[in-house]
């Protein structure tokens, strides 16, 4: 039996009318009972109200030390009214939520559906996410790419997350400046709540980086996945190691102790001997003709900017084209 | 052989939920192995050399290891042809797709095998010997 939807708005509008009249009633029986208790009528507490100036502003510290106390009329914990509301209040909300749960079945005669499943329709009618998720989602990986060999890749972009929280983590306490840097390790390692931990992971996660990311070209180069349609991700693929030993090259200089210092020095020579922009590539890396203050900024900006920009960029672009081309199957 | 071929249901597996399990173990591993990483950093601080101090230049003057084996290199080599190489280098790694446009082989991915092995081993052999010289 179904009957007409206006029908059942009328009935709806009743049950919340009952409701609140019943609300009302409850509440002023209550209000009754409560001046029954104290001993007077209404009249009488009209006349004490209008005989003793109501003050508005709360009691002093001097007057009522516990504010609350004093407002809840009651020699109670602070927290006491806090987890009465609490408690009773979700009754109350859950209460409420079965009776407009009950009243929706009833007026609309259809099975009730999950939270969960109206907020992800409402989502889904907004940002129309369903269709392009399930298709990303079910795209079917090829049985030869179930080995080990294949996870290379995944877990050096996992470990570049590692990298982003721990990198994250210590930027908080590091101060990247020659007078100030040293120190500031130094702190990490021995004051910081597991600063020594997660230096310690940062460390080791770069250094497993770029081990991870020459294994994983390796393979790719061993089983000829670079070859067409897969040439632009292979450069891709070098562009990115090329980034890692940034990261690992403008990491090292951070410290500030001698072995930061001397290996960065060491390093932009190096660069400095390449012909014709050799000179060029030193001043550009120092910050000047040596290693100073301002290499050390410069560094740190590079570090924790320009670098991981450039390699977020160029992991969406590699893995983008990793799910459009596929993998290559082996010979 | 270059361009994906038609896959049936028979030799694929869906990506959700059966890889997507598969890869958050790894996941999951590699957490694991991270935290216990700062388990033992805890116990064996990565720790620091004394300030920098531009004065005073230590006796053994290094790079990261990753950059001994060109360290290495340039001892023996002169400065500008060393410092060109690397970057020459780079330049053939990253174009190499274009250079090496033939079908693929067997043979020519044992070839590839046998040149990487022999590379490695020269990589390793040469940051070896600047991590001790």
């Amino acid at each position: 039996m179904s009957l007409p939807k206006r029908r059942n708005a009328v009935r709806l509008v009743l049950i919340v009318l009952g409701a609140l009249t019943l609300l009302l009633v409850a509440a002023a029986w209550h209000g009754q009972a409560a001046i029954a208790r104290a001993g007077r009528s209404i009249d009488q507490t009209a006349q004490v109200l209008n005989a003793v100036p109501v003050s508005i502003s709360p009691p002093t510290p001097e007057e009522n030390s516990c504010l609350h106390c004093h407002i809840g009329g009651e020699n109670k914990n602070l927290w006491t009214p806090l987890a009465r509301w609490s408690v009773f209040g979700t009754f109350g909300l859950v209460f409420v939520f079965g009776i407009y749960r009950s009243a929706s079945v009833w007026t609309q005669r259809k099975p009730w559906k999950p939270l969960t499943v109206r907020t992800a329709e409402w989502v889904d009618e907004r940002y129309q996410i369903s269709q392009p998720l399930s298709k990303i989602l079910s795209k079917p990986v090829p049985r030869f790419a179930l080995k080990w060999w294949y996870c290379l890749g995944g877990i050096t972009a996992f470990l570049f997350v590692v990298q982003g929280l721990t990198g994250i983590m210590l930027a908080f306490y590091y101060k990247p400046s020659a007078d100030l840097a040293y120190a500031s390790i130094q702190f990490i390692e021995n004051e910081v709540r597991f600063g020594a931990a997660v230096r310690a992971i940062h460390h080791w996660a770069a250094n497993g980086m770029i081990v991870l990311c020459v294994a994983h070209m390796l393979r790719v180069f061993i089983m000829g996945a670079y070859k067409k349609p897969r040439e632009l991700n292979w450069v891709s693929g070098v562009t990115l190691l090329i980034l890692t030993l940034a990261f690992g090259f403008t990491g090292y200089l951070l410290p500030w102790d001698q072995r930061a210092f001397w290996a960065t020095t060491v390093g932009t020579e190096i660069a400095a001997s390449i012909p014709v922009i050799g000179q060029l590539a030193l001043v550009f890396l120092r910050v000047g003709w040596d290693v100073a203050d301002l290499t050390l900024s410069r560094f740190y900006g590079l570090h924790i900017i320009i670098v991981p920009l450039a390699t977020v960029a160029f992991m969406l672009v590699h893995f983008m084209m990793v799910r459009r081309l596929g993998i290559k199957q082996p010979l | 052989m270059a361009t994906t071929n038609p896959e049936t249901h028979k030799d694929t597996i869906p990506f959700y939920p059966d890889h997507l399990s598969t890869e958050v173990k790894v996941m999951l591993g590699i957490v694991v192995l991270a935290l216990l990483v700062g388990i033992l950093g805890m116990l064996f601080p990565v720790g620091l050399q004394p300030p920098a101090d531009p004065m005073d230049t230590p006796a053994h003057v290094k790079p990261e290891w990753y950059f001994l084996a060109l360290y290495q290199l340039l001892k023996f080599i002169p400065k500008t042809i060393g410092a060109l190489i690397p970057v020459l280098l780079v330049l053939v790694l990253a174009l190499w797709p274009f250079f090496d446009r033939k079908q693929d082989t067997k043979k020519a991915t044992r070839i590839r095998l046998i040149a990487v092995t022999a590379g490695l081993i020269l990589l390793i052999a040469l940051t070896i010997w600047g991590e001790v010289s």
